[in-house]
């Protein structure tokens, strides 16, 4: 969906086709949260008419896919996997591995007992 | 007894208009907790590293302040390529107009 993607490239990891677009997922729900927040209260709240609550589903439902929060992946910045990515690091295990072992990440050694 | 309720709710009032919550005794389903949700959107947004400003960026920011931001490689390629020019081994001038046909 071109129409989300960053008219300049603005990445600084890795970039392959799949990062760019999770980035844009990324900044196409940032913008629509509010709105998406907004319809979300008027689906849960009761004390609405049903009519009321009925279109606010709908409308919800209607948004583009790329606005909701289920299609964000964490990918690793090192090499753009979608698998096996530690959060805390966003990388890979592998990744990780070899980073770690460089002593690239503070904080973080190789541990034997 | 009622009477303890209704001391009950004024307290429970009072205490919402304390902590600023919604005042809802009854647990009618309004929707509140959407509302006190923060936004994840900017957490969420920051997850890649963006780029960082290159050379270029620099030079056109800081070319009001009347700051030079020397560009080392650029201008080694240029010495190179003026060098290559003194010398006559510069690659040829791109040919302007179209291109003859070719033949087969």
């Amino acid at each position: 969906m071109s129409m989300f993607r960053a008219k300049k490239f603005d990445l600084g990891c890795f970039a392959n086709v799949k990062t760019i677009r999770d980035h844009s997922k990324r900044k196409a729900f940032e913008a629509a949260e509010p709105e998406r927040q907004a319809l979300r209260y008027m689906v849960r709240n009761t004390t609405l008419p049903q009519r009321t609550r009925a279109v606010a589903q709908l409308q919800l439902t209607q948004m583009h896919c790329y606005t909701r929060p289920t299609q964000i992946r964490n990918r690793c910045i090192l090499g753009g996997k979608g698998r096996g990515v530690l959060r805390d690091f966003k990388m890979t295990r592998f990744n990780f591995r070899m980073q770690a072992l460089q002593g690239n990440i503070p904080g973080v050694k190789k541990a034997s007992w | 007894m009622s009477n303890l309720r209704a001391r009950m709710l004024d307290l429970l009032k009072v205490q919402c208009k304390l902590f600023s919550t919604t005042y809802n005794p009854d647990g009618i389903r309004a929707g509140n907790k959407i509302l006190r949700q923060r936004l994840r959107g900017p957490a969420l947004a920051a997850y890649y590293p963006r780029k960082a400003p290159g050379i270029n960026e620099l030079q056109k920011e800081f070319a009001n302040l009347e700051l030079l931001v020397e560009d080392l490689a650029a201008d080694d390629r240029l010495e190179h390529i003026t060098a290559l020019k003194a010398r006559g081994k510069s690659a040829p001038k791109k040919k302007k107009g179209p291109t003859a046909d070719k033949k087969r």
